[in-house]
Order: structure tokens, then sequence, then C-alpha cells
């Protein structure tokens, strides 16, 4: 439905406590406790469930009307104790929903009140983050959760002020535990397992390995230490550009850490741009593995490149993942018809444009962001890709369209597997150029069996559309 | 009635929602029916979630959440509810309420929304529904909606469900409530002297269309269900029948209820879950109507589905027979009906708990289950995984933020929400439901669950050195050698 200036109609970005929960999730020992009403927590439970396929607990302090019209702090103290009591975190992150925000809780003075209050508030960290609905997405409560992380680890008085020669690494935008996997091996064979700082770490947390128990809190997450020690690192690379970084701005301004900012690591270019700035901090030259690694990549590209060739694909989600996948369809010879980036983000357009420019000046791709898959779905109509990348929830879109979907990001619930999708690196460039080929492959194929089911089968098979000659 | 007792290590304020059925002891009533705890895990969402699920299966109505994106977001076509035609209810629609808009009110742009949606959807009626902070600001919806309705002579119903205002139960009613401001406003063509509605039934993977067709077959006029592939214009002439039956009472009660004094309709309260309950349901509609007739057929239908449904229900009751359930739901009704459909399959629960089960309905509850069920109210994770693993539950069911709880302690698992792709409803939704358990309980995955592996046990002859080494190898040599001329012998 086209021409619409304010209603929403499928909402392509979900609201910021969401965010702030799965950078929380990234680190050790912590829960979340949505200030608000209850249903906010249970929604995005069951979102990330759906997701992760994880038991996903998230506390509230459940605001009913008397809290609302008296202030939620009763509420507030009330759900630390309990989550305190029963799951025994040893950081608990408080993100605020709209409700709180509007009737104005001051979360800093509560939050002093239950230290003074309460004993077993001692010794835990708690970590307020205003992240209300109204304002911006999904990816900038990460973004404010990431900062508000760093911020409350660093400057507290304890912990060590030496000098670690470590090197941080920050996301600003969420990526799946299989990636996070991807990226800890990367920087581990690159700079070595001791000498970076991953934040936030999801790949345990958010698939756990069957114990044949539960779990009140999975282990895994970035360690408090780590945390507490970023202060203290030689260097810094914040991972994802189209947004602002703010706790690699935060260290840097106030540690004076030097800073590099690098695209997620997805396709050729970009994951070479990550693994090149590695080795050039660690001193050494690439490392041989991923040399070959690279060769291989580059050999799957070059086997591939005649059944991708320029077929048109419209990519969306969230914008750094929607870069990367821009990068990769781009370099691989795809006409990215269309990128849509699910908030507003300062650079989306821009790095993408810059991209386009780089590999193919001549190549027509509208950019849009900060849209509704309604708007994204008159878009497609207008350009008509073969394919769509993104999220499980232009799935309407692709049916409607007769095109296949080539599902990563978030959300994907309508698929298994989400947790374990690589997209990083060039393991993750390969796993995903090979999953678009065979797509388009199958696609073909598809259009070759229902022409030669037909009695006109022996006709000259001029109704194909460009094919390699080699099937 | 049961008897509270510690049954598990929890929090001391939600003691009192958790009971072990003892029927000599005589215990206090079992707590429920109030506001979750702060921080106690509730799986229970709010007032808005509830008039959402109870609302959404309305097939052509345009449904417009007034607040910020995430409320909107988060319930994009999650109900698994069926249409038979327009699915105008699967699309998400959101007045997306920014900072300016809580600073300076959203009437203004819901208004524009509204008359946005009017034209380019045009839907016979647009619902819309308040959260929390519609509730802070004080939008005045009705007024929004009074004016849009006159404006684009279409009814534009306010949903009263700011999140924070109740539980769950309380956004059932603000469902209930918009659904009476369509009830009425039309008439149907009557075709049968038999008339009658479903209520509270959501055609979750299309449960309603395994029920009606044996109701028609009665030869009653089903008017409409309630709200699964319920329709704008069906919901409308409502008024008409002459019965109500009513499936999930938790949330419907209360329509049912309202229709009853303010059209003499009664209701009865009925299950098309379980071989037992789907026959009750047929006979109490016939015999409501006390059609000779009608009462032949409902038996003529009893017995040829049982009967056509019947061996494969007996060979999967073999395989189910002894185990133990936990039943974890969202209402009373669903909890009741599951009791006796388990019984059919051979099984025994151990675990029942709701989200917004009333007094009474834990007291029919307790009456079903045998002593030493654990019944509770408003359960969190951490007091149904400690349950499962001290009452031994071989299987839960449940929704979807109990599934991986219960994958991760080992235990089989159906979900009975808005998940759910199959009917579970009706002769072949009950074969769906046996069939499901089956798959779950009966899966060789679980052999592996929770094991660790070891080091392959040490061959009893190892290589200890050359002379070893020489001798072993002419031994495999021999034994090689040995086997190839057997085989060729």
């Amino acid at each position: 439905m086209t021409d619409r200036s304010y209603a929403t109609v499928n909402p392509c970005i979900m609201c910021q406590p969401i965010g702030s929960v799965m950078a929380f999730k990234g680190i050790e020992s912590s829960m979340v406790l949505l200030h608000g009403s209850q249903g906010c927590s249970t929604y995005m439970r069951l979102h990330l469930a759906h997701h992760f396929r994880e038991p996903v607990d998230i506390g509230s302090s459940s605001l009913s009307e008397k809290g609302a019209v008296y202030g939620g702090s009763e509420n507030l103290k009330k759900g630390l104790k309990n989550l305190i009591l029963r799951y025994d975190p040893k950081v608990i992150g408080i993100s605020t929903t709209c409700l709180a925000e509007t009737i104005g809780d001051d979360i800093g003075r509560i939050i002093a009140e239950f230290r003074e209050e309460e004993d077993i508030a001692s010794d835990r960290i708690i970590i307020p983050v205003s992240t209300p609905s109204y304002e911006d997405s999904h990816n900038s409560g990460y973004i404010k959760a990431v900062e508000a992380i760093v911020k409350e680890f660093t400057s507290l008085g304890s912990g060590s002020d030496i000098f670690n020669n470590k090197l941080n690494v920050v996301l600003s935008e969420n990526i799946s535990p299989e990636d996070t996997r991807e990226l800890r091996r990367i920087l581990s064979d690159t700079i070595s397992p001791d000498s970076f700082i991953l934040l936030p770490d999801i790949s345990e947390t958010f698939d756990a390995p069957m114990t044949g128990e539960l779990q009140k809190i999975f282990p895994g997450g970035t360690s408090h230490s780590d945390i507490a020690d970023m202060k203290n690192s030689a260097a810094m690379i914040g991972l994802g550009i189209t947004s602002a970084n703010r706790a690699v701005s935060y260290l840097e301004h106030v540690f004076d850490i030097p800073s590099q900012e690098l695209p997620l690591p997805i396709g050729l270019e970009y994951t070479d741009r990550l693994v090149a700035a590695l080795s050039m901090i660690a001193g050494t030259d690439i490392p041989e593995a991923y040399q070959k690694e690279r060769g291989r990549l580059i050999d799957a590209m070059v086997d591939a490149h005649k059944y991708v060739y320029g077929t048109k694909v419209a990519i969306y989600g969230d914008p750094d993942n929607v870069l990367g996948m821009l990068s990769l369809a781009l370099e691989n010879g795809m006409h990215p018809i269309l990128a849509v980036a699910s908030g507003k983000s300062p650079g989306f357009a821009e790095y993408a444009m810059e991209r386009v420019r780089q590999v193919k000046p001549d190549c027509d791709v509208t950019v849009l962001e900060d849209v509704d898959f309604d708007a994204f779905n008159d878009a497609v109509k207008k350009a008509k890709p073969k394919m769509l990348i993104g999220n499980s929830n232009g799935k309407y879109i692709a049916k409607e369209m007769g095109i296949p979907l080539v599902r990563v990001g978030f959300p994907i619930h309508d698929r298994v597997g989400a947790q374990r999708i690589l997209s990083l690196g060039y393991l993750g460039a390969m796993n995903m150029l090979d999953r678009i080929t065979n797509t388009i492959l199958e696609a073909q194929e598809e259009k070759i069996d229902a022409k030669l089911s037909r009695p006109d089968r022996y006709a000259s098979p001029d109704w194909l559309e460009f094919h390699p000659a080699e099937a | 009635m049961p008897e509270i007792t510690s049954v598990v290590n929890t929090l001391d304020e939600r003691q009192p929602y958790i009971a072990l059925k003892q029927a000599k002891k005589k215990g206090t009533a079992l707590a429920c029916d109030d506001t979750s705890i702060a921080g106690a895990m509730s799986q229970r969402a709010c007032v808005y979630s509830g008039a959402r699920v109870a609302l959404n299966p309305v097939t052509d109505a345009v449904h417009l959440v007034h607040g910020p994106i995430g409320c909107a977001s988060y319930t994009w076509d999650i109900r698994g509810s069926l249409s038979s035609a327009k699915e105008t209810f699967r699309t998400s629609f959101s007045s997306n309420m920014k900072e300016l808009d809580v600073v300076f009110g959203g009437e203004k742009k819901l208004s524009k929304c509204i008359g946005e949606l009017a034209g380019l959807y045009n839907p016979p009626v647009i619902f819309v529904y308040s959260t929390c902070i519609v509730g802070i600001i004080g939008d005045d919806i009705q007024a929004v909606c009074k004016e849009a309705s006159m404006a684009h002579n279409i009814p534009v119903i306010p949903v009263h469900s700011e999140g924070f205002k109740g539980t769950k139960s309380d956004g059932y009613k603000a469902a209930c409530n918009a659904l009476m401001q369509l009830i009425g406003t039309r008439e149907p063509e009557i075709t049968s002297p038999y008339t009658m509605n479903i209520l509270g039934d959501y055609n979750v993977a299309g449960d309603v269309w395994l029920v009606r067709p044996l109701f028609e077959k009665m030869g009653i006029q089903v008017i409409t269900s309630m709200t699964g592939d319920a329709t704008c214009e069906t919901i409308s002439q409502a008024h008409r029948a002459r019965l109500n039956l009513v499936q999930c009472s938790g949330s419907m009660t209360y329509l049912a209820k309202w229709m009853q004094t303010q059209y003499g309709i009664p209701f009865r309260k009925v299950s098309y879950f379980g071989i037992e309950d789907i026959a009750i349901a047929l006979r109490t509609a016939a015999g409501f109507f006390g059609s000779q007739e009608m009462k032949r057929i409902a038996e003529e239908i009893i017995e040829s589905e049982t009967g056509r449904i019947m061996p494969e229900i007996l060979s999967i009751r073999n395989r189910l027979k002894g185990k133990t359930a936990a039943i974890y739901m969202g209402g009373a009704a669903k909890a009741l009906t599951l009791i006796k459909g388990f019984r059919e399959l051979g099984m025994e629960v151990v675990i029942i708990g709701t989200q917004t089960g009333k007094k009474d309905d834990y007291e029919q509850i307790s009456y079903q289950v045998r002593d030493g069920t654990v019944i509770v109210d408003d359960a969190n994770p951490l007091e149904l995984a400690d349950l499962l693993i001290r009452q031994k539950a071989d299987l839960m069911v449940a929704g979807v933020k109990e599934r991986f709880l219960a994958y991760k302690l080992g235990v089989a698992f159906c979900d009975f929400n808005h998940d759910r792709v199959i009917e579970f409803e009706g002769y072949d939704g009950f074969l769906n439901f046996a069939r499901e358990l089956d798959a779950s309980m009966n899966s060789p995955v679980w052999k592996a669950h929770g094991s660790r592996l070891k080091p392959a046990a040490p061959k009893v002859h190892q290589r200890t050195g050359p002379e070893e080494a020489i001798k072993e190898r002419d031994n495999m040599h021999d034994h090689n050698t040995a086997t190839m001329q057997g085989s060729v012998a």
C-alpha cells in the first residue's frame, strides 16, 4: 500500500529494550530487569526464544496502575530483590520501557536506595540504561547498553590500572552466536587467545550446549574482569560502522585508547580489512591458514560467479548486516537492486553508496532506511528482485512475489538454526555464497522442470533466461 | 482441597500459589487471580496481550496499535489463527508513537493513521488498541474513535488495553467490550431453526474448521465463531443465535454473560478437545435444541468418528501408557480438558498450572487430578523446572517460553499455544495431538540427552615397543588373511 505518511504497517524495527537485552546477555552472570509492565519482558522473551531456541529469562518490575501513578520505586526494588534471590546474578541491567520513562522514575536514585536498604545488593553491579520504546530502535538499544556496561565497569574504583597490551573489540550490532564464535577464532588466530577482549559475547549464553541440566544463568559471556580491564588496553576496534559506537568513543576519550572502526567482516573485502588490521596490530604476517581460507573463498567465488552474476537481489535487515551483505553481493557480481536498513543510522546510506561506487559504479541500487515492510514491499514490487536476503519478516513479500528468501539476521522464527547461521569471516562468506548460489540453482531447476513437463518439451530452450553453459 | 505446602523452593511470597493435591488433608485454597510479583519472572504478559490474543483473529479488521513500535512488532502475526477469507489481521498496524507524540499527545497522529488505513485497506471495522503510554499521557482514544467512525462511516472501536492496568484477564474483557460494540448491528439470513455461536475458539491452525462442520451436519446454523475465522459481518449478527457454546471460558464467559443479559441467549461451557469432551459438546447442543433428529445425527457422528480414529489412538495409547504429563496453560479451560485428553491416552497428569485461572477453576482442577499432583498459579521458569524434576514428568504441554526449558531438562514437549501449526480440536485434531505426543516422547534423540563422550576403552594389547608392535602387526595380518580365506572358501 503506497502513500502513507502516518501509520506504520509491518514494522522493520523492534524497540530499544530488546536490543539492550541482547547486549546484557553477552556478559558473564548477568540478568536484565525491564522496568515497566509485565508484558514487555514476556513479549521479548517470546521473540528471543523463537529466534535462539533457548530458554530466555528477563525480569520485570511488573508495574501496575498504582506504580504508574505513585512511581515505580517499590516495584523496581522488589523486582531487583526477587531477581537476586532467585537467580543470583552478579550483574543486573535495568532497562527502562516507555512506561517507566514517561512516569519519570529516577532509576539512579532508586538503585542507590536499594543498595542502602538491602544487604544482598552489595557485590552486585547494577547498570541502568535508558531505552524508551518511543526512541530509535533495537539497534540503538544495543549500542546504549554496551556503552552503559563499559562505563559502569571501567569507572568502578577496583581493578587494575596496569597497561595490558590487549585489543578491545566492541560490537555495535547484534551478531549470531555462531558468528561470535567465528569472530573469536579469527581474533585468537591472529592476535592470540588471551590478547583480546570481545564485548558482548553471546556465543555460549544464547546457544548453550545440552548438558542435561537447566542453568539459571547460562555460563559464558564477556568476563567481568575483562570488561573492567578494557580501560587498560592498547588498541580498539569497533565492529560496525553505520552508527556511532558509543562505548568505543567513551573509551577513546576517557582512557585515550586509539581506535578504528571497521565494517562487520562480511564478504571478502570487509573480512580482508579486519584480518589485515589484526595482523598489523599483532605485528605479524597474515597467518598461512587464513591465506588458505581466503584462497578457498576466492575459489568458491570463481566457482559460483556465473550462476550469481547479475541476479537482482533485495537485502534488508539491521544496517551493518545489510552493508556487509551488500558488499558480498556486489563483489560476487550480483545486482543488489535494493538495500534497506531497519532503523535510521547516520552512516548507512553513505557507506552503502560508497561500496557501490567502489565495486560497480554503474550499478543501479536504491538505498532505503527507517521504512516499514509495507514500504519495502512497494519498493520490491517496483525493483522486481529475483531474491530476498534478510530476516524471516520478509517471508510474506517473498511469497507474494514468488521469489526465494535467503534467511540471515534477526529475527528468524520460522526456520531452525538461526543461532548457528555463519556469515562472518572467510568461512561465513563461503557459507552465505553457497546458500545464495544453491538457492538460485534450485529456483532455476524448478523453472526448467515446470517447462519440461509441458508437451512442447522438445521446443527450443529460448524460454530460459541467461543460464551458464555448465549446468 | 489442595494443600499448600512448600512443594518447591521459591520465593516465600510465591508459596501460596503452589499446592499439592492431598485428598485426606484439608488445606487453604490456592492463591490466584492476583497481579504478578515483581522480579518473580511470571510467564504472563499484559492487558494489551490479553486483548490482542482474544480479538486479533477477526480476519477482516484493521488492528491498529496506538503506541510506540514495540507492542506492534512483537505481536505481528503471532496468533497462528487461520482465515477462510481476508487476511488483513495478519498485517501489523501501529501509530508508532515517537517522543514528540508522547510529549504533545498522540491523538492527532492516531486520527490521521485511522484515516489513512481506512482509505487504503477499506476495512469493515478498525480496532484501536491502547498501550501503556496512552494510559499515562491520557490520549482520549474514545473521542478519536468516535469522530473517526463518523468521518469514515465504519465502526472504529477503542480497545482499552493499557498494559499496566491489570492482568491478561482484563485484556480479555477489553476485547469482549470491543466485540459488544459490533454485536447486534446487522441481521443475518436465518437458514435453520437451530442457530448458535461458537465462542472462545481462535481457529489456531484451523481448529474451528474441524468442529463447525460437525454442528452443521446436525442441522445447526453457526452464525459466527468468535473470534477464530470471524469477520466483522458475522460478529455483528451474533445476537440472532439461540445458543452460545463457550470453549475458552477465561476469555469469553464475560461476553457470553453479557449476551445472555442483553439478548437472552443462554450459554454452555464445552470443549472440542478429546473424545469424551467432543461427544459432550455435540450432545449438549443437541440436548439444548431438543430435536430427536439432531440427537440421532449427533450419536451417529460420535459413533462413526470415534470408530474411525480409535484404532490409531489405541496403538499410540499403547506406547504412551503410564507416562506422566505436566500442563501449563494460559487459561483454565484448556488445562481442564487436557486432563481428560491425557487420561484417554493412558497418561497421568502430575503438574497442572495456568496463568489466569480463577478460584472456581482451581477447585474444578483439584477434583479432576489425582493425589500428589502439583497445582500452580502464575508459575515461573525456575518453579516449573523444579516441578518437572520433582514430579518426574515425561512430557510438558505449554507454550514456546516453556518449550526450551523442558528440552534442557530432557522432557518431551507439545506446544498447545499460538505456535502450533496443526489442529488439536475435533476428531482429527485429537489424533494429531496423540501423534505429536508420540513423536516427542518416543524420539531417539533423548537417548543422547545430557550425555558426555568418554574415550574409547583401551585395547587389551597395547603397543608398547617395537617388538610388540611387530607381533601385533603379524597377528593382524594373520587375522586378515584368515578372514579373506574364509570368505573365499
